[in-house]
């Protein structure tokens, strides 16, 4: 089943009075369960395409479906609301609260969601991701892995459909990079959790299912 | 709303030593208010306290428009005295006049009145610098007011001429210097209520008369009473007689509203200034707030809840400040050569009416930032662009 596709997907934004052709048309569509790459050098429209289909930003012009529903023109409320409960983000520089616990960093997306059980559920996906042990740190008290793994915990918490990782390696030394990789492929695998992820690296990427390359704001071959 | 009281408390709790100084802010700007408004009750009421005690009774009766004085005072004062509720009554003459001391002249008003009836009705009668007050039958004494007093450098026991308004003379001598705190300090005479009729070829006649009712509540309904009784149109309640002195503080009102405005306009900037500088370098964690899925108006109230948390901590303060403040300057005022001392009253209203100005000033001074931090581009604020 298709659960992202776009059409003609195109945004371009002014750099000074210059127009910057960040996406130029793209078609694709994902598979629900796939683990997809998107590679391509740097300033090809990769990142900008992860940020349209997690509706972090508005295209300016084409179509982004999600399970079949048309998002593109969804009000900020929507949006948000769409992000909650269907897309779960990594970023590359982990992004976590600082004034919160490894804890309540991964349970604060389920308390925005009034899921029921978020604590267990919160103690739960952080033994997933081996972290169980370190419930009450702060992000400050763990490593750069570490983090990213409770960025990923966090993302899994409101279970959902679609995970959209921004080059979640880029931070990390080879062994946490490769420890994340094998969490992505473990959830793939296991749970049928689909993953849309952004890398430079040829090593990572050679890791998921499919890899679309980008090149010019477009798909290349 | 409760992961958005989560986040509010957990980022404040974060930025505590920041926060501090905002609280400082709104405790002191909080106090601040309690204690100017409780210093212009004070200084209000101390006026209408002196004027209720030597110029006023519960209602005061005056002359028709038509009339310079009140005609036939004997049979009034036979009805006011058959009233149940008077207490008592005091009629006075008011006149112009010229005070003689050596070669020195001074222009006077005369005011005239009965010292046993008076006093059953005002305390104007007590409030003596030095000397002594005006006997009963006493038609040679006068009591003059301390500044004309001070004008012509005469003292208790000298003799002074008056000249009243119809020409007439007559020496009288000064038993008491009078001192009231009130405007009548300037150039006022007291003499005898019979003299002074006397002498104006007043019989039978009254410029006021003062009526003090055993209970000042119910001046409205015996207003009208003694207006149909004694056939009079122009009767004051004290009520009345208080909005005028009021409306003489309205400069004062007007600035120590202006110095208020000042110190909330104070508070809310340093309010506002905080939560947006805070919110500038929170800019990356409200864009993953967002990515995550949180509500524009989600984040909004995590910074609106944290104003209302910090200003409730604030007034609080400033309450306790407030009260303290002006409790202790009540219990140790400031001397006033006017009122002899001036310090400030507490009122409970002070608390409620200044804590909820302060909170909406708060809210108000939070909201601009708040609105900012709600309308936050994702993309800008994750990635710094």
């Amino acid at each position: 089943m298709e659960i992202i596709k776009t059409n003609n997907l195109k945004k371009s934004y002014m750099l000074g009075k210059v127009e910057v052709k960040a996406l130029n048309g793209v078609d694709t569509s994902i598979e629900q369960g796939e683990f997809v790459a998107i590679m391509g050098p740097s300033g090809c429209g990769k990142s900008t395409f992860l940020n349209l289909t997690g509706m972090l930003d508005i295209p300016t012009s084409g179509e982004i479906y999600i399970e079949g529903n048309d998002v593109t023109n969804m009000n900020s409320n929507k949006r948000a609301e769409y992000r909650l409960k269907y897309i779960g983000f990594i970023f590359q520089f982990f992004n976590l609260f600082n004034e919160l616990t490894v804890m309540e960093n991964v349970m604060f997306p389920m308390m925005l969601n009034k899921r029921p059980n978020y604590k267990e559920r919160a103690k739960e996906l952080l033994d997933l991701v081996g972290l169980g042990d370190r419930l009450n740190h702060l992000p400050s008290e763990i490593s750069g892995g570490q983090q990213q793994r409770v960025t990923i915990a966090r993302s899994l918490g409101n279970d959902p459909k679609i995970l959209l990782a921004d080059e979640p390696t880029g931070n990390l030394d080879t062994k946490s990079s490769i420890e994340i990789i094998e969490l992505f492929r473990k959830l793939n695998r296991e749970q049928g959790q689909t993953i849309v992820m952004v890398t430079h690296s040829p090593e990572i990427g050679g890791m998921a299912d499919r890899i679309i390359h980008f090149r010019d704001g477009t798909i290349g071959n | 709303m409760s992961s958005v009281f989560f986040y509010a408390r957990k980022d404040a709790k974060k930025n505590w030593k920041m926060f501090i100084f905002v609280i400082i802010a709104i405790a002191i700007s909080t106090a601040n208010i309690i204690i100017i408004n409780g210093f212009m009750d004070g200084l209000t009421n101390g006026f209408l306290e002196k004027t209720m005690d030597t110029s006023s009774g519960h209602i005061n009766i005056y002359p028709n428009e038509q009339d310079k004085y009140i005609e036939g005072l004997g049979i009034k004062e036979k009805k006011i005295e058959g009233m149940d509720e008077v207490a008592a009554y005091s009629p006075r003459i008011t006149a112009g006049g010229a005070l003689h001391y050596k070669e020195k002249f001074k222009t006077v008003k005369i005011l005239a009145l009965d010292p046993l009836k008076e006093n059953e009705v005002t305390i104007l009668l007590s409030k003596i610098d030095s000397g002594e007050t005006l006997a009963a039958n006493d038609r040679d004494g006068t009591l003059i007011s301390y500044r004309l007093a001070n004008d012509l450098k005469v003292k208790v026991g000298d003799e002074v001429t008056i000249v009243f308004e119809n020409g007439k003379t007559r020496l009288f001598k000064i038993r008491g210097i009078l001192h009231t705190g009130l405007a009548m300090d300037a150039n006022t005479v007291i003499i005898n209520f019979e003299e002074a009729a006397e002498q104006l070829n007043l019989y039978n006649k009254a410029s006021i008369i003062l009526v003090k009712l055993h209970d000042e509540a119910l001046s409205g309904e015996y207003k009208n009473k003694i207006s149909r009784e004694l056939g009079i149109q122009k009767i004051k309640e004290w009520k009345q007689e208080i909005e005028s002195v009021l409306s003489s503080f309205k400069t004062f009102r007007d600035i120590s509203n202006l110095i208020i405005g000042i110190g909330l306009f104070t508070g809310g900037v340093s309010v506002g200034i905080v939560l947006y500088i805070n919110i500038l370098h929170k800019r990356r964690q409200i864009g993953i707030l967002k990515a995550i899925g949180m509500k524009d108006l989600q984040i909004l109230f995590v910074y609106i809840l944290q104003a209302v948390f910090l200003g409730t901590i604030g007034i609080l303060i400033g309450d306790i400040l407030g009260y303290a403040g002006t409790k202790y300057l009540e219990a140790h005022p400031f001397p006033d050569p006017t009122l002899g001392s001036l310090g400030p009253r507490f009122h409970l209203f002070l608390i409620y009416d200044t804590s909820l100005v302060t909170m909406l000033i708060v809210i108000l001074a939070a909201a601009f930032p708040a609105i900012m931090a709600g309308r936050t581009n994702i993309i800008k604020a994750i990635w710094g662009e």
